[in-house]
């Protein structure tokens, strides 16, 4: 179980940063912002949630400073979350790197809006999908 | 140029998409395509419900789902408040084949089920409150 309010503030962070990868696309700032964003999705994702640099320094500097009730959630939706992430920036920088930069700010803006929504409006997609695939699931299953 | 275009272009509609699903997420609302032509509680036999209630909330959840969590704790301190409410928790995993008669999205959907298990609103999302101790003295 995490303080809930983490992974809201890594997503804070991501939303701007995936921006200034699109943005900067062409250029080599961009990639590098591009290859720094996609370790920190995997950092996440394939490490755990501790190992995440926006939540270390939400740990670190943030939360200290905080004061109100922690919201306390489990780690799996967020760590989810992180390997989405890390799925859309893999793709955006390979897609740079055989020089399709118009594809990967695409598949980049999925990534940002993902990031933003989750920002902004603490929008679950774990609770949104999740269901959504078990159904189809479902589905597939009572066919047989 | 174009870059900051599609920026700007997502910005704006994740906006407006955002405020859309929040303002409709959590509405306790009473479906217009009528489907509950048959009890809930045939629909969920197994189903642990209070027979003395005369107003049942029954909510679906998943694992791993914060607003699940919520939705739980405020429907238990209404059941504390209201006498005649009372409230079930279902696994929507372990009932799919239920969650597609019942036309269930999301998590947390909480349905509001009457004595003899029909259904008169539901909330798909962490309700309020206010609006779940409306719904329900509005049909004890």
């Amino acid at each position: 179980m995490i303080d809930a309010r983490g992974p809201r503030f890594g997503a804070a962070i991501s939303t701007v940063v995936l921006a200034g990868a699109i943005v900067l696309i062409d250029t080599p700032v961009g990639m590098g912002i591009l290859v720094w964003q996609t370790i920190v999705f995997a950092l996440g994702a394939l490490v755990g949630l501790r190992a995440q640099p926006y939540g270390i320094l939400y740990r670190r500097m943030v939360q200290p400073r905080l004061r109100g009730p922690v919201v306390v959630e489990s780690a799996a939706p967020p760590r989810f979350a992180q390997a989405v992430g890390l799925g859309f920036t893999a793709t955006g920088l390979f897609l740079v790197i055989v020089g399709a930069p118009f594809a990967a700010s695409m598949v980049l803006a999925c990534a940002f809006a993902a990031a933003f929504l989750n920002a902004a409006f603490n929008f679950c997609l774990g609770c949104e999908m999740y269901l959504s695939v078990a159904r189809v699931r479902a589905g597939i299953g009572a066919r047989r | 140029m174009t870059e900051v275009i599609i920026v700007v272009v997502v910005l704006v509609l994740a906006t407006i998409a955002g405020i859309v699903m929040k303002s409709r997420s959590g509405r306790v609302h009473q479906r217009l395509a009528d489907i509950a032509d048959q009890s809930i509680f045939s629909v969920l036999p197994d189903a642990q419900v209070d027979p003395t209630a005369r107003v049942t909330a029954i909510q679906f959840s998943s694992a791993f789902c914060q607003p699940c969590r919520a939705t739980r704790v405020i429907l238990d301190d209404v059941a504390q408040m209201v006498d005649g409410f009372a409230h079930v928790d279902i696994d929507a995993e372990s009932h799919l084949e239920q969650i597609r008669t019942l036309d269930i999205r999301k998590t947390p959907t909480v349905i509001f089920v009457d004595a003899g298990g029909m259904e008169f609103a539901r909330a798909s999302g962490q309700p309020r409150k206010a609006d779940v101790i409306a719904t329900v003295a509005d049909h004890l």
